[in-house]
């Protein structure tokens, strides 16, 4: 074996057994397990929350479109070993003898749905069972169709030519569309009977869908494949990908737990760094004196590259035993709330980790190895600084000035590699360019600011602590005297708590907007088709039984025909498919008209202003020209291009209504309230027969009573969307507990680097701990100056971290969350006092063995 | 031979001037109070660092012409240090740090050798021990054990008993110079304390960076005295001591 492998193992392999690595490796470690647990974590939980969440759209992917699609597709899917079903979609008016209802018919294969249950009550008085689809020759149908039809199982319904048996109750379908206009309750369909019913002709308004779902490779490999087939009027979507309250939910928990472990990257990026440079100082010594003993360049570099590496792949090792603990102990603690085991296990978290764990040690140890290798055997002469002293051969001695000014220059090129590899392990990560720029480039300018503040501070604090006694003055004086080493590590302590922070106010934040969106009393009945001769009884029965409800909301449907007199016709039609292909109803059709006097709840003017009272008195309503107002909501008007003061006409029955808009809306569609593309002012439409809708909160006691009561009004459809509503309040919930817990890891991962880092100047202060001892100085004096020292470093990190930390959540909220900004004083707090608490008894702590050995002892150790 | 150094705009001249010849197999000692360069020369002597202007041979080597890599393979050879720090590696043992310079000159038995010097010193039963389990005086006899052990051509001692006791230090001294003397190595020593210096064949003095001739003789001779009345200062005290603790153990 050659010499320097042995060397370098044998170095290894005692400063291992006599724990001098300890702190470099437990960065090592803990930025291996962070980064492991995290990623295992949020991977799984991720995936987890999708497969809960496909249920909503009964697959993992669906293909929606106009006309079938090709045979190839179908084929290649199956070749994918994807599993497969298909759905038709249309409305039909459903005949029971002389009644009629105007339904939507959901046509559906054997294997559907594909993610989800379909629940069908097939026997009065029976609990639903799970089903596919209904035999031949059979329909399922939604309870309020026999309602109104006056229908009971095993009736029978005419759909199209085709008479079926009515079969089952569908008491829950995983896929139902919540629309308050949705043009009737749903009937179920075999597939091989939708050829007989003859509804499929030429002309026919049909939507096809094609589910997918399979193992997420095979998806993700179909969805590649697609994508690019994809034409204008098909659609391929996710459940991420549709416009809805769980859609958001997902995606922002998404975007938050790639955030944590982001920061857990950084975190980790900010041991090692820390640990190398700690290694680099430790090993000067031993070089020099190799160096001074004959040992080449080359010698001392294949040795410690060797050392360094051995180190990097032993703590990297124990790193992801560690983190796969982590991660168990973590999956259990969530597995109440949310169901993990369907997740499958993935490499992710072990590539992820070694990836971060080699790059941290490659990237962030370069400079300090290199500055470590080149250590001059002079230095076994002239003593060892805290900067390594650099081999010249012209002139070793007279490089000392010439080194401060180049030391500056070169700051900037060393700074460079280890923060392009820390970029590119974000971007590889996150795959989320502005969010890997915003936390980077945030976090250089404030750790640029920091050292500048930080130095300032400690200069601050010395001229106070020299007013504050004995035990502060000496605090100050240390901590002034060592104000580059705390520099760096002020800039380390303040990026912890204020990744701690962040993570902390961001969640709050995350789960507070969630709270806000789906309140306790969140509307969970919409009824809608409620004439004006109803609205008192039906307002007197609200009253009577105490139910949360919104307004009466009256409709009047109507059709926009022109704007500014260029007819509409070429336009809508254009129209008509980007509207459908954003899946949301409106223009094209027949659109819902509501008016009222003040703006609706979570409706935002952009432009223009709503209207006052005054205006309505002077309006007067003429059915060829009016001086109503209109508002519009802001998407649809960016859609057809509608500026203020456009007027605009729209046909109602036979009747016209042309109205300038006075006004342009932002409206939450997330919101579970009646929303509306078109408000007019008052009176502008009262003179059309308007029907009613309201929304509603029952509580569970009272849904027989509105059952019972609505059974008077037959013509009143009742949507409820409670199922839904708990579906996405479990999913909330379950993201809420998985980010608490991520909140936790980053948390405990951002300590252990306080710790070390703490754990790394200890050396330093024992020989001056020694000296002081040696010269007289009490225990109590140097006990509280310690506890100043690292108390001040806390309080001014706490600070700095605050400042840090309510400038990124701004940055966050604003372009990455979507969310409105907002301050957090509390927080500053919070961050000031943890940070002087914790490091001030972290370094006590950690000092305090230090403090109590005996001189003797003490100058044993340092000397 | 001249050594200076830039501090900003001026120029501090470490060394002035400097002519030294040591032949194989002297014992040299340079002394000087802190501050006059003899340390500097030293490093320099022994291709830690170059001069400024002027030559430096080591056997037929010229040091001042040599990079930072040829002076290395020049040390491994021919050069042998003790230091007045000890400057063990802590975390090798006693054995591997003995071990160290044989194994960078590419010697075949450098265990061997390496435990037959620590035996040499009295330190055969501290193998397995690392620097921070043995005493100043102990780390030093490890110290001189390094040294010899790759028979260099010439050994540099900076201060070696400079952080020992006097008795210690003499214990130490007397070790060094009887290896020396065993060995046949060239010894140069830097030190303040006259009455070591006094113990080498020459003895020059650095004053102010440069080398000082003539007073060595009258400045040793003092030195020369001192140590004969310390001797007879510790025999005299001796037996008092050894009946003091004699005593002590008694009474515990």
């Amino acid at each position: 074996m050659a010499i320097w492998v042995k060397q370098s193992l044998r170095l290894l392999q005692h400063e291992l057994r006599r724990g001098e690595l300890t702190i470099i490796c437990l960065a090592i470690v803990l930025a291996v397990a962070t980064v492991f647990s995290l990623s295992g974590f949020s991977s799984q939980i991720k995936q987890s929350l999708i497969n809960n969440s496909t249920s909503f759209i009964a697959a993992d992917r669906v293909l929606q479109s106009s006309r079938p699609v090709e045979q190839s597709i179908l084929q290649y899917s199956d070749e994918n070993s994807l599993n497969r079903a298909e759905q038709i979609q249309m409305s039909s008016m459903v005949f029971a003898g002389d009644n009629m209802q105007i339904s939507e018919i959901k046509v559906i294969s054997n294997t559907y749905p594909l993610r989800g249950e379909l629940l069908v009550r097939k026997h009065i008085g029976e609990a639903p069972v799970v089903e596919h689809a209904p035999a031949r020759g059979t329909v399922w149908v939604e309870p309020s169709l026999l309602k109104t039809l006056n229908l009971s199982l095993g009736d029978k319904v005419e759909v199209g030519v085709s008479t079926f048996v009515i079969a089952g109750i569908a008491t829950q379908i995983p896929d139902a569309s919540f629309s308050l206009f949705t043009s009737g309750p749903n009937v179920i369909v075999n597939i091989d009977d939708i050829a007989a019913t003859e509804l499929i002709q030429p002309g026919s308004r049909l939507t096809y869908k094609y589910l997918f779902s399979g193992e997420i490779n095979d998806i993700e490999a179909f969805e590649k494949w697609i994508k690019p087939q994809v034409n204008e009027s098909q659609r391929w979507y996710d459940i991420k990908s549709r416009q809805s309250p769980l859609a958001n939910a997902l995606n922002r928990a998404e975007k938050y737990l790639s955030l944590a472990s982001m920061l857990g990257i950084v975190l980790a990026a900010v041991a090692v760094a820390v640990a190398s440079r700690r290694y680099s100082q430790r090993h000067q010594p031993t070089v020099a004196v190799f160096k001074a003993m004959g040992a080449s360049l080359k010698h001392i570099r294949k040795l410690y590259l060797l050392h360094w590496s051995l180190l990097c792949l032993f703590s990297i090792g124990l790193g992801l035993v560690l983190g796969f603990i982590l991660l168990q102990v973590g999956l259990f603690g969530v597995s109440d709330s949310l169901p993990v085991g369907d997740a499958k296990f993935s490499f992710y978290p072990f590539i992820i980790a070694v990836v971060t764990g080699l790059i941290c040690a490659i990237a962030f140890a370069v400079t300090p190895i290199k500055l470590l290798i080149e250590t001059s055997p002079l230095a076994v002469i002239r003593g060892f600084s805290a900067q390594p002293t650099v081999t010249s051969d012209s002139a070793a001695g007279n490089s000392l000035v010439k080194k401060g000014k180049s030391k500056l220059k070169n700051f900037g090129w060393q700074q460079l590699l280890p923060f392009s590899a820390l970029f590119a392990l974000l971007i590889m990560f996150s795959g989320d360019a502005k969010l890997s720029i915003a936390l980077l480039l945030g976090g250089l300018i404030v750790a640029l600011i920091l050292l500048g503040l930080g130095r300032l501070f400690m200069n601050a604090g010395r001229s106070m602590g020299s007013r504050a006694g004995k035990a502060w003055h000496l605090a100050m004086a240390n901590l002034r005297r060592r104000a580059s080493e705390n520099s760096v590590q002020l800039v380390s302590f303040t990026i912890a708590i204020k990744l701690l922070l962040l993570i902390l106010v961001m969640k709050n934040s995350l789960i507070d907007d969630w709270q806000q969106q789906l309140p306790d009393n969140t509307a969970n009945r919409f009824l809608v088709n409620i004439t004006q001769q109803q609205v008192t009884s039906v307002g007197e029965f609200i009253d009577q039984n105490n139910i949360q409800a919104s307004e009466f909301y009256p409709v009047v449907r109507g059709r926009l025909s022109s704007i500014n007199d260029e007819k509409l016709i070429k336009q809508v039609t254009k129209e008509e498919n980007k509207a459908s292909d954003n899946g949301r109803r409106g223009v094209g059709r027949e659109l819902n008209l509501t008016w009222r006097q003040t703006l609706p709840d979570k409706n935002i003017i952009t432009q223009g202003q709503w209207w006052s009272e005054n205006d309505t008195e002077t309006l007067s309503v003429n059915k060829t020209e009016s001086l109503g107002q209109v508002s519009v909501e802001q998407t649809l008007a960016k859609r057809l291009e509608i500026k203020l003061g456009d007027v605009l006409i729209f046909q109602i029955g036979s009747d016209q209504v042309e109205v300038p808009v006075t006004s342009i809306r932002k409206v939450d569609w997330q919101s579970l309230q009646p929303n509306f593309y078109m408000i007019f002012n008052t009176k502008v439409l009262a003179d059309f027969p308007a029907t009613y809708i309201s929304s509603l909160y029952v509580k569970p006691e009272k849904t027989l009573d509105l059952q019972l009561f609505l059974n008077q009004y037959p013509t009143i459809s009742m949507i409820d969307v409670d199922a839904m509503i708990g579906q996405l309040r479990s999913v909330i919930d379950q993201v809420s507990v998985a980010i608490e817990f991520i909140l936790v890891l980053v948390v405990l991962a951002g300590s252990l680097v306080l710790v070390a880092q703490v754990q790394a100047s200890m050396e330093e202060r024992e020989r001056e701990i020694a000296i002081l001892r040696t010269l007289g100085a009490k225990g109590s004096l140097l006990r509280a100056s310690v506890l100043y020292e690292f108390f001040a470093l806390g309080a001014i990190a706490g600070t700095m971290a605050s400042a840090a930390m309510e400038l990124a959540v701004f940055v966050l909220q604003t372009q990455v969350f979507n969310m409105e900004a907002s301050l957090h004083p509390l927080y500053w707090l919070l961050g000031i006092f943890v940070g002087a608490g914790f490091v001030g008894s972290i370094g006590y702590i950690s000092c305090w063995r230090l403090l109590n050995m005996s001189s003797v002892t003490l100058i044993r150790r340092t000397m | 031979m001249t050594k200076s150094v830039k501090l900003e705009e001026k120029t501090l001249d470490l060394l002035q001037d400097i002519n030294l010849d040591v032949n194989a197999g002297d014992t040299l000692a340079i002394v000087g109070s802190s501050g006059s360069g003899k340390t500097t020369l030293l490093s320099i002597l022994a291709g830690l660092d170059l001069p400024t202007t002027g030559e430096v041979y080591l056997k037929k080597h010229s040091l001042h012409q040599c990079n930072e890599e040829q002076r290395s393979e020049i040390r491994a050879n021919h050069v042998g240090f003790i230091f007045q720090q000890f400057l063990l590696v802590n975390s090798l043992t006693a054995l591997e740090n003995v071990m160290l310079p044989a194994e960078l000159a590419n010697m075949d038995n450098a265990e061997q050798l390496a435990k037959d010097l620590l035996t040499q010193v009295d330190l055969g039963d501290r193998l397995d021990h690392y620097p921070s389990q043995l005493s100043g005086g102990e780390q030093q006899r490890v110290g001189i054990a390094r040294a010899f052990i790759s028979k260099p051509d010439i050994l540099f001692a900076d201060e070696p008993t400079g952080n020992l006791d006097s008795k210690t230090g003499r214990n130490v001294a007397d070790l060094l110079f009887d290896l020396n003397k065993q060995f046949g190595t060239t010894l140069v020593l830097v030190t303040h304390d006259l009455k070591l210096a006094a113990r080498c064949q020459r003895q020059v003095i650095m004053d102010s960076g440069c080398l000082v001739e003539g007073k060595v003789e009258e400045i040793v001779e003092d030195a020369a005295e001192d140590i004969a009345e310390d001797i007879q200062k510790e025999q005299v005290e001796s037996p008092a001591e050894n009946l003091a603790q004699s005593k002590a153990a008694s009474e515990g």
